[in-house]
């Protein structure tokens, strides 16, 4: 076959069968394994070409989302209570760090900037396969601005950069910290209005989607793909709440609190009485907004810091829940005597009462068993059926709900909405089962009793001034709100909230005569610490036992101790609640303790909220003056002037010229208040002694402050009703400058004075 | 017609008597019948007695698409790694490519016929180098390349040419004893082991499939006993599944290729080609994403320019293009084979379907991987991935191919 020559080695011709053998080999090789190939590559590139394109896609494309800004939260003057700020987060690249000097140096000059742990953060530049380490998130302007400098010195632009970011910031810290709530890190509202409202405030956010690369850089140019959705600002909320109306009910409420010793704090609600709008909603102790997660009261904070491991976690957990809560919404407590209103409006809507109609009182009744005590021990005697909610009688009220009956006493308790939320726009409104009250069946004779005066169920505070306002407004139970409009990022109006009422529960007959009875209470009869000057208020106090609190034998269960009213009575306008719980002041009376703290709150509120005063003409005689600028006149002249302005003078000195005055010019004091006229420069200077006003009745606090040449200016009840003094008289307490001071004839001293009965 | 007869004369002593006829030497059909000089001149592109023009001119396209892709696939791979120089592998792929022409067309013009002489040194030498790669340092943990200043290359591409070589040579001189189990089988059958043997120790499993799957076809066309062939590929297909599914070798292997997302859990890297080179075969669709506007070559699929390459061509041309390439690949294959059934003598029939046999089954292991239709072994798509001397080695060997097709005669076409 084989032949050496010219030409080599030459072989034979192929012979048929490797031919054949060819063949086959080329039909298996292109005929079998290439059109198996080709076959394979329609499977993957048409068949299921979109699905893996998807999946292709999804790795190629980064989709990075933009930070809506979230809406602010204002109050109803627009005064900002949240706003969300711009911040940065700053985000390093290991990678890019040339060298280990530099490492050390980051991590020297920038956690002292931006106040990180140095080790930590040395740690992180030593991530050199990383290109993403986030150093610290959320700086302000000032720092970024602080950073972007260091950064252009160093010349490390390639290795930081700064992402936008939002931060909320809560103006007023504390102030209404429990109903605006907060936001977590990622701007997602966790509590309050901030959670309740979080799809209108938060937005929508955007997106950049970019073509990527393998390592997750952009693409080049190219091939560069990007495509910005714009994020969609959120809107902002307008509340209800006046801050101004918010920070008295907070001051008076956190000062009755700390000075009565409500261990489990307190609570005001002040509210629209016609359209349910809150105007205040206070809770005692809030907490920093801005730190929501640290403990506000220092002592609770101390008591935590002292403990250790899993009991300090929870104890820190337990501590924050209670901080947090919302009292005004999600506590219950028996409402006590204050009930005795919708006990009085449900006997005269029934018509099985009127002003008229007298019940005796013997200072207790026998119901299923039980004896009832009224707090008067010995009893009212006999009393007309206004007087029986002056008096909070309970005998009477006992009475008065056997009356009225259970099947009906229900269906009033229904109507005023006491079975169910309120519906308040709010997210931790607590919700009622029928575990807190009795329903008709369940009301026998002793429940029916207790009810009547308010003891054995349990309400919300939320739902109580609701109730109160139905029963002032003629009788309509709205639906309380705090959001009264939705605007968005331009200012333009998204929303307005109209006011809801959800049923009519009395005639507005009823309700007009029950708002006389409670002004009266308050004008003069059990309520009168709640007087405030120029408006008639209405309103109950109430003073509840905790009956289901767990104590030792022999030791007396803590009370509630509430006020709730409204003003002015003639056209209720303005209600309010507070709730101290727990207190430990040497009297614990609703009537005592928490309405006080509701007349002071009214006191200031009303004439801020343009509720015109009506004084009656004894008001207008106690009223105070202004004392007049009488300085550098002839002493004959300033006299005539002090003299027409219903005040008193005292002359010092034997000068013909007033060279000085005390109380200055402009200060206001009481009707017939002295003003002392300085006529020598080195004039031996006159001392007064300030009396004690401590437990002097208002009369005997006058002579005092006469004979002391001291003005005084009472303060809190400034009683110029008389109601024929079947209770006490109110008697001095605190006093602005303490007794025994030396002060100068004239100074004005300031003595709160209280009604000490012991009126439930 | 390259005349180098006085050299090899004096090796023909070693060729004992393997043919018992002399046979004149038929000088391709022109030449013996044609006396013009001209014509029998070493003129290129000449019809007469030339080359096989098919043969050429798929194998040009082919070389051109490939170098196309080439640029496209390695253009973004290039542009991250090289400092922003899109054209780095272009470059020196194109230099090589260029060099490996004029390499082939100057192959093409030397008588084939003297590669008897060298296919026992070539296979030498080949044992020679896979037993010295074995000792070179490795490479993330494999001895595949040797390298000088100035080349690199593997020995395990000089020992499949010198096994194709040899096993032409043997079966052309012992075609009428193929048949037989001492001299058509087992002598086969040994250098295949000891080559495969070798390509395995470094450990190159692709380059070994490749060898046998080379050998068995030249066995088989050379006329080895199919009952022997059989017995072997059945002896292996048992090797290999007492190997992977009994001693649990390569399990990491079979699991990215049958579970792509699962592996990619626990085997990174493995995993990740396979699953990138699916993304980017799947996103071509029907018309692909257009030339140049692969996404998947962006750092995505790792060093596209090599052995994904496919991958790449799939995702610009879609389904249209890669089945474009395979028939180019076919016709290549088909023109090969014609080239072997119609040369005149056995040698030069067994180096045309070797050689092109070579290319085939390269394309179609290559095509399997990318597409995970078998486990991923690592293998190149012949002139289409980056490589300069395997890239020459290879247009060489095609020069070879189309040095036996001058001798073709027309007649059998």
């Amino acid at each position: 076959m084989a032949k050496t020559g010219k030409k080599g080695i030459v072989t034979k011709a192929p012979t048929r069968q490797m031919w054949r053998r060819s063949v086959v080999v080329l039909v298996v090789l292109i005929g079998f394994c290439f059109s198996a190939l080709t076959g394979r590559l329609a499977v993957l590139q048409i068949a299921q070409g979109d699905e893996w394109q998807q999946k292709a896609v999804s790795q190629q494309l980064s989709d990075s989302t933009i930070s809506p800004k979230r809406g602010s939260i204002y109050d109803t003057n627009l005064t900002p209570l949240a706003q969300s700020a711009t911040v940065w987060t700053v985000i390093m690249s290991p990678k890019d760090i040339p060298d280990d000097d530099t490492r050390q140096k980051i991590a020297d000059e920038l956690s002292l900037m931006l106040e990180v742990d140095h080790d930590k953060l040395l740690e992180k530049t030593r991530k050199v396969s990383s290109q993403y380490e986030v150093v610290k998130s959320k700086i302000e302007l000032a720092l970024r601005d602080a950073l972007s400098e260091w950064v252009q010195e160093n010349e490390l632009t390639g290795v930081f950069r700064v992402i936008e970011d939002y931060k909320r910031y809560y103006p007023n810290a504390t102030m209404l910290s429990p109903v605006l709530g907060f936001t977590g890190t990622d701007n997602y509202g966790l509590y309050g209005l901030e959670a309740y409202y979080e799809e209108t405030l938060a937005g929508k956010p955007g997106r950049i989607v970019t073509a990527k690369n393998g390592w997750g850089d952009d693409m080049p140019t190219a091939l560069k793909f990007e495509k910005t959705v714009d994020a969609e600002d959120g809107n902002s909320l307008v509340l209800t709440i006046d801050s101004v109306v918010q920070r008295y009910a907070e001051k008076y409420l956190a000062n009755a609190v700390k000075e009565v010793g409500a261990t489990n704090r307190g609570a005001a609600i002040v509210m629209d009485v016609n359209t349910g709008a809150i105007l205040a909603m206070a809770t005692e102790g809030g907490f920093d907004l801005n730190n929501p997660m640290t403990i506000a009261n220092p002592d609770t904070a101390a008591a935590i810091a002292a403990l250790s491991g899993d009991e300090q976690s929870e104890a820190l957990r337990k501590a924050r829940q209670a901080q947090w809560v919302n009292k005004p919404i999600s506590d219950f407590y028996e409402p006590g005597s204050v009930f005795k209103v919708f006990t009085a409006a449900m006997a005269l809507e029934e018509g099985v009462v009127d002003e008229s109609t007298q019940f005796n009182c013997n200072g207790f009744l026998m119901r299923g068993g039980a004896r009832m005590n009224c707090h008067k021990k010995g009893g009212h005697g006999l009393q007309p059926f206004p007087l029986c909610i002056s008096n909070s009688c309970n005998p009477a009220f006992i009475q008065i709900g056997e009356r009225v009956g259970a099947e009906s006493f229900f269906k009033y308790f229904t109507g005023f909405g006491f079975t169910e939320k309120t519906g308040i726009d709010m997210l931790s409104e607590s919700k009622v089962t029928d575990v807190l009250y009795h329903d008709a069946g369940e009301l026998g004779e002793s429940q029916l009793a207790a009810s009547s005066f308010g003891q054995t169920f349990k309400v919300t505070p939320i739902q109580m001034i609701t109730a109160m306002c139905a029963a002032a407004n003629g009788g309509r139970l709205m639906q309380p709100y705090v959001v009264r409009q939705v605007i968005d990022a331009q200012g333009d109006v998204v929303k307005n909230v109209e006011p809801v009422i959800k049923r009519q529960v009395i005639s507005s007959d009823t309700s007009a005569r029950i708002s006389r009875i409670l002004a009266d209470a308050v004008n003069g009869g059990g309520s009168k610490n709640a007087y405030v000057a120029g408006y008639r208020m209405a309103g109950k106090t109430g003073t509840s036992d905790k009956t289901d609190q767990q104590v030792a034998e022999g030791v007396k269960k803590d009370v509630v101790a509430s006020f709730s009213g409204f003003a002015p009575a003639d056209n209720p306008q303005v209600a309010i609640l507070v709730l101290l719980d727990e207190p430990h002041a040497p009297i614990n009376f609703g009537g005592t303790i928490s309405a006080p703290v509701a007349q002071k709150i009214m006191a200031d509120a009303l004439p801020y909220l343009g509720i015109e005063p009506v004084y009656t003409e004894q008001e207008l005689a106690n009223m105070n003056r202004t004392t007049p600028d009488v300085k550098d006149k002839e002493v004959s002249a300033a006299q005539n002037i002090i003299d027409n302005s219903s005040l008193k003078y005292k002359v010092v000195g034997s000068g013909s010229t007033v060279l000085r005055q005390v109380p200055e010019a402009g200060t206001s004091i009481p009707k017939n208040g002295m003003v002392v006229l300085y006529t020598e420069e080195n004039g031996a200077e006159q001392k007064a002694i300030v009396p004690d006003f401590q437990g002097k009745t208002l009369s005997q606090a006058n002579q005092a402050a006469a004979a002391a040449d001291i003005n005084l200016q009472i303060a809190g009840v400034i009683s110029g009703a008389d109601n024929g003094g079947t209770q006490g008289e109110a008697k001095g307490g605190r006093q602005s400058v303490e007794a025994g001071t030396e002060v100068k004839p004239g100074t004005v001293v300031e003595v709160e004075f209280i009604y000490e009965d012991n009126i439930a | 017609m390259a005349s180098r007869a006085s050299s090899s004369a004096g090796n023909a002593g070693r060729i004992k008597n393997v043919g018992r006829t002399a046979v004149p030497v038929r000088l391709g059909g022109r030449a013996s019948a044609a006396a013009d000089k001209t014509k029998k001149k070493h003129r290129l592109f000449a019809l007469a007695n030339g080359f096989d023009m098919p043969f050429l001119i798929i194998l040009m396209i082919i070389l051109a698409v490939g170098l196309i892709s080439l640029f496209s696939a390695s253009y973004a791979y290039s542009f991250y790694w090289n400092d922003g120089d899109s054209f780095y592998f272009i470059k020196k792929q194109l230099i090589f490519a260029l060099l490996g022409v004029a390499a082939m067309l100057l192959v093409s013009t030397i008588d084939y016929h003297i590669l008897h002489h060298f296919a026992i040194p070539i296979m030498f030498v080949s044992y020679v180098l896979l037993a010295v790669v074995l000792f070179l340092p490795d490479k993330s943990g494999v001895h595949r390349w040797i390298r000088l200043p100035g080349l690199q290359f593997q020995p395990s591409e000089i020992a499949k040419f010198g096994m194709i070589l040899l096993f032409a040579h043997l079966i052309s001189l012992n075609h009428r004893r193929m048949n037989t189990l001492t001299r058509g089988f087992l002598p086969f059958i040994l250098i295949l082991g000891m080559t495969c043997g070798l390509v395995f120790l470094e450990p190159h499993l692709s380059g070994t499939i490749l060898l046998l799957s080379i050998g068995m076809i030249m066995m088989y066309v050379g006329g080895t006993r199919v009952l022997y062939l059989l017995l072997t590929v059945g002896g292996g297909v048992a090797a290999v599944i007492y190997m992977v599914f009994i001693k649990g070798y390569e399990q990491d292997r079979i699991n990215v290729w049958l579970h792509p997302f699962e592996a990619y859990k626990t085997n990174r890297d493995e995993a990740w080609q396979t699953i990138q080179s699916l993304y980017a075969i799947g996103s071509g669709g029907f018309m692909g994403q257009g030339l140049g506007k692969s996404r998947q070559k962006h750092l995505f699929l790792p060093e596209p320019q090599n052995d994904f390459i496919f991958s790449v061509i799939c995702e610009e041309l879609g389904f249209v293009g890669a089945v474009l390439v395979i028939v180019l690949f076919a016709l290549l294959i088909w023109r090969g084979f014609t080239i072997g059934m119609k040369s005149p003598d056995k040698f030069g029939s067994m180096l045309a379907i070797g050689l092109t046999a070579q290319v085939g089954v390269q394309v179609l292991l290559n095509i399997a991987v990318v597409t995970n239709t078998i486990p991923n072994t690592g293998i190149s798509l012949p002139f289409f991935s980056y490589g300069g001397t395997s890239l020459v080695m290879l247009l060489m060997q095609m020069g070879v191919v189309l040095s036996v097709s001058r001798n073709v005669s027309d007649e059998k076409t």
